[in-house]
């Protein structure tokens, strides 16, 4: 593989620095440890036992564990169903269907995976059945138009073209690889969280992860020199 | 730690923080892991451009809201089903009640059904060849009684002495006149056993009151 970087546009304003991301799928992933663990690390910090209390105040009814719960991941979990999706309103319908479905089923909740990891697997599922629910409608309107989610305008900070050229070129991977890609380096959910989430093995999220960069950079890599081509 | 060219893909899909940090190293010297290294590491910062965690404040009430709702139908819901359960409760003596009457009233009439004794003739509506006969039997020996008696009673019928003996006259002619009728159902309608029984109770009178013609003869 050649040396230069991403044909994107946005490339000089890219940071060479390391990531903190890489140091995050080492064994501090598990998260069946002590107390002090953390699910969801990347952006709301909960603990495993707070994790435990929201459940507990869930599953008693009391409307301030659901508070809580959106409080510490409402807005992650409405830039999940948005990326899913492809536009804020089916976003937050995904969203609030979610935690109606957790109110329907905290009861059935046995405790194998975080209360936040059951969670988010809940919503998925649910933007998995919104995206199906569209296909459909849009068959019977023999609407041919694109299946992969629809990018909408998002916040007024984002670089456009660079959103865009990432959103064309995640239309282009398979369903498991862009949803892992969106909740690895999107969300910042580690591989053992995506693998409770989306029901497959941690090492499965990995190779998903790993397929899914290689593939977006065969997208988005322009055409090699042949200079650069044979620098290595 | 030794890194090549070669382990730069496997530490990509799995790496442990001491392997990147050899391949940081092995990127030092080899210009191709470095560009490799960089535009892996740019893939994962353009992410940060789907990333959008801006508020909607319209959001949490509209969740809120639904949740209530749903509660309030679950709370009616669970309110209608348990009010069902107390009622299904507090009838349950009387179920308990209805069917062990059911019970009752299902292994009486198998025990009646299996211990009945066979009924006789009389209790038949309708006779079988075998109590026909019987009957028929029965029937002629009264009748042969009966004559036997109307001979030696005959002086007596033919010119009664007294009012009493006017009376039983009377009596045998009632008697004589119902025994014709019934005899002449019976004819049409032999295995008629209430027709048989009413003859029979009927030659039974006769035969008592030309006794008691008799007995006051003497």
């Amino acid at each position: 593989m050649g040396t230069m970087g991403l044909a994107l546009p946005w490339e000089t304003r890219i940071s060479c620095v390391p990531r903190e991301r890489e140091k995050r799928v080492e064994p501090s992933e598990d998260l069946t440890g002590s107390p002090s663990q953390t699910v969801g690390s990347a952006s709301a910090t909960v603990t495993t036992s707070e994790d435990a209390e929201i459940a507990a105040r869930c599953r008693a009814g009391d409307l301030g564990g659901y508070e809580r719960l959106y409080a510490l991941h409402g807005s992650r979990m409405k830039n999940v169903a948005r990326n899913l999706l492809g536009n804020p309103i089916d976003a937050e319908d995904a969203v609030q269907e979610t935690f109606l479905k957790v109110q329907r089923s905290i009861a059935g909740f046995r405790g194998q995976s975080s209360f936040v990891t059951w969670t988010y697997r809940i919503l998925i599922n649910t933007c998995y059945d919104a995206r199906r629910s569209r296909m459909r409608k849009k068959e019977v309107a023999n609407d041919d138009s694109e299946e992969s989610p629809r990018p909408e305008p998002r916040a007024p900070d984002a670089h456009p073209s660079l959103r865009m050229a990432l959103e064309r070129a995640l239309a282009g991977l398979t369903k498991h690889q862009r949803d892992v890609f969106l909740l690895y380096e999107v969300e910042g959910f580690h591989h053992a969280e995506i693998a409770g989430m989306l029901e497959i093995t941690e090492t499965a999220s990995k190779n998903t992860l790993f397929q899914a960069k290689k593939n977006l950079r065969q997208v988005l890599e322009p055409p090699r020199s042949n200079s650069s081509a044979g620098a290595r | 730690m030794k890194i090549t060219c070669e382990d730069r893909d496997k530490i990509f899909a799995d790496g442990t923080p001491a392997e990147w940090a050899a391949l940081e190293a092995h990127s030092a010297n080899c210009a191709a892991c470095a560009g490799e290294i960089r535009a892996w590491k740019e893939l994962s910062v353009s992410a940060n451009e789907l990333r959008d965690y801006s508020d909607t404040p319209t959001l949490w009430p509209r969740i809120e809201q639904a949740l209530v709702a749903e509660a309030h139908t679950k709370k009616r819901r669970a309110d209608r089903w348990g009010l069902l359960s107390f009622g299904m409760g507090s009838l349950g003596w009387q179920t308990a009640a209805a069917a062990a009457l059911v019970v009752i009233l299902t292994v009486s009439t198998i025990w009646i059904y299996v211990h009945r004794t066979p009924p006789g003739p009389v209790d038949q509506s309708l006779l079988k060849n075998p109590a026909l006969a019987e009957v028929e039997l029965t029937q002629a020996a009264y009748e042969q009684a009966i004559d036997k008696l109307s001979a030696e009673a005959k002086p007596q019928l033919e010119n009664p002495a007294t009012p009493l003996q006017a009376s039983y006259r009377e009596k045998l002619q009632v008697l004589d006149s119902a025994i014709s009728d019934l005899r002449a159902q019976a004819g049409m309608n032999p295995s008629n056993a209430h027709l048989r029984r009413q003859l029979l109770a009927m030659y039974q009178e006769k035969q008592q009151t030309l006794e008691e013609i008799l007995e006051a003869k003497r």
